[in-house]
């Protein structure tokens, strides 16, 4: 024992010798929180464990430091069933102290078996509702609850208590007294306990002696009523069944047979009806189903079909852009013209009348960007094309002309109008030809066409120097039948012979050099001399 | 004769393991050797 004031090992004297203290109080207050704690402990061996409750708590209050006594008092708590109540009794002695302390042991046995803590706080969490229960007066739900919780903690005494007096609130005695001595065997001497078990008892041996004494007034056995006799057997009361004599054969038959008349009418009033009803909403359900399902499957069609009709559309419309590409006059055609007049021009640059036929096969429109489909050229094809075109046509139409002319000279009109022709259509702008092309129709006696060209001349060229002896030619129709002859048959007036002539003149005047503007001033006065005469 | 309503009344809610850390703190642990320091105390002042 140490001093309380100093710290120093007290001796057998009643004061310390370290500081002085007077420590006879003290020494008493120590052996009285002993006492206490030996009391408890012997309770607790003899498994009064609220006395030992009582003792051990005293023991504490004279020495909270009495760690053996906190100790028990934890383990006593948690044979009662209040595990929380005990684990604080050692966290305390634990905490008072550290080191050498058995409450280790008992922290780590209950902490090291968290599904059993775990149900022992259900246990009290629904002891707790139950006791809620009661003070709401709902003693049934409360006496369920409390009946789990002793399933699920079995030492726990306050439960016992509960359930016992809410028994013996019920007059239910038997069980009453059943619960209360389960709970005594847990605990001894609980007086709450014993208190309440005295009153069930009483309360049984009272209900005892009320039927010994009824049952000896009526001589042991009682008719409680004109059909079953009670008898009474220790606590229990047993009634049985008077036997009755049995009916005559002719009349159980006819109660058999109005027993079948009625089950019959049952069955056709009350349960065919329900199952034809029954039967008719199960039909008529499966065709609500089979209709929407048959909705559903429609409008699905209806869909399908619509893209059926659209997915056509397009091949349609894909097969007709397929045909304008690979057609005899698609775009793929017009380009393989394209190319071979391309490859025709670099194999054969001389050969410019093929190259220049086979470009006029395509379309003018190539140079617009668009064919007649509708389908766009590349900005390559059109380039291409117009490069040939701008190189080709112009040296196509000048060897055209050349052979025209020459053709022309030697008065073979047919072959000069043959070159004349494509001359005159590779190069629209060049006058000369278009005159030398009507006068070679003229010539062959096509007056229509000479007519018909003349006039393109006249209208086209205005300012060209065939424009006059044109219009000679179509002022006078006649005449230029006449003229036509005269410069075919080499007959006629002077006159007209020397217009031909003139007329006749002049290719070899075009074909002058341009720079020999002296000679054609020349041959022009003559024409015009010509001209003038006739 | 038991009386129902008073018996109830001696029966309080247990301890759950959630309020044990409360209780811990707000136990009571003054015991009779610190009321007799604190005498011993009050004494020496008086002296």
């Amino acid at each position: 024992m140490r001093c309380f004031n100093c710290g120093a090992v007290l001796t057998e004297n009643d004061f310390c010798t370290n500081c002085g203290e007077d420590v006879r109080i003290y020494r008493r207050i120590m052996r009285l929180s002993n006492m206490y704690y030996n009391d408890g402990l012997n309770k607790a061996q003899v498994r009064d464990l609220s006395g030992a409750v009582e003792s051990l708590r005293q023991s504490l209050k004279c020495n909270r430091n009495n760690i053996e006594a906190r100790n028990l008092l934890g383990l006593v708590y948690y044979e009662m069933g209040e595990a929380v109540a005990a684990l604080s009794e050692w966290v305390i002695s634990k905490n008072l102290k550290p080191e050498k302390n058995v409450a280790d042991d008992f922290l780590s046995d209950v902490q090291g078996n968290p599904t059993r803590l775990s149900g022992i706080n259900q246990s009290l969490k629904k002891y707790n509702q139950a006791l809620s229960y009661c003070y709401q007066e709902s003693f049934d739900l409360a006496i369920i609850q409390l009946k789990k919780v002793l399933q699920m903690n079995p030492n726990l005494i306050v439960a016992y208590q509960l359930l016992g007096l809410l028994y013996l609130k019920n007059g239910d005695y038997p069980r009453a007294r059943r619960t209360l001595e389960r709970g005594i065997k847990i605990d001894k001497n609980n007086t709450q306990l014993l208190s309440y078990l005295q009153e069930a008892k009483s309360a049984i041996e009272e209900s005892e002696a009320v039927a010994v004494g009824s049952s000896r007034k009526s001589g042991h056995k009682t008719r409680a009523s004109s059909e079953s006799i009670v008898y009474k057997s220790g606590n229990e009361t047993i009634i049985q069944p008077l036997n009755t004599p049995e009916k005559s054969g002719s009349s159980a038959f006819l109660n058999i047979l109005i027993g079948l008349g009625v089950g019959m009418a049952l069955m056709w009033f009350l349960v065919l009806p329900a199952r034809v009803r029954t039967a008719g909403n199960s039909a008529q359900e499966e065709i609500q189903k089979v209709s929407n399902e048959l909705t559903e499957k429609s409008a699905d069609i209806d869909e399908l079909n619509k893209q059926i009709a659209s997915l056509t559309q397009d091949n349609t419309d894909l097969n007709a852009t397929v045909e304008k590409l690979s057609g005899g006059d698609g775009l793929a055609e017009k380009y393989d013209i394209l190319f071979k007049a391309a490859l025709n021009y670099v194999q054969n640059p001389e050969d410019v009348i093929n190259t220049a036929d086979m470009l006029k096969s395509l379309s003018n429109e190539a140079t617009e960007g668009d064919d007649a489909a509708g389908l766009e050229y590349s900005e390559a094809f059109t380039a291409l094309y117009d490069f040939l075109k701008g190189d080709v046509f112009a040296k196509a139409a000048a060897e055209y002309k050349d052979k025209g002319m020459e053709a022309y000279n030697s008065e073979e009109y047919q072959t000069a109008a043959d070159n004349l022709n494509p001359a005159f259509e590779l190069d629209p702008t060049d006058d000369s030809v278009l005159y030398y092309l009507a006068s070679a129709y003229r010539s062959m006696e096509d007056s229509d066409k000479a007519t018909e060209l003349y006039s393109q001349l006249v209208n086209n060229f205005p300012d060209s120097e065939f424009v006059e002896q044109a219009r000679g030619y179509l002022r006078n129709g006649a005449v230029d039948e006449t003229a036509a002859n005269n410069n075919g048959n080499g007959n006629g007036n002077a006159e007209a012979a020397g217009a031909a002539d003139a007329a006749a003149a002049l290719p070899d005047i075009n074909a002058l050099p341009q720079e020999n503007t002296a000679t054609q001033d020349a041959a022009a006065d003559a024409l015009q001399e010509a001209l003038n005469a006739q | 004769m038991i009386d129902f309503e008073e018996e109830l009344k001696k029966f309080h809610p247990s301890l759950e393991v959630e309020d044990a850390e409360d209780h811990i703190h707000n136990t009571d642990v003054i015991d009779v050797v610190d009321l007799m320091i604190q005498l011993a105390e009050a004494r020496r002042n008086e002296e």
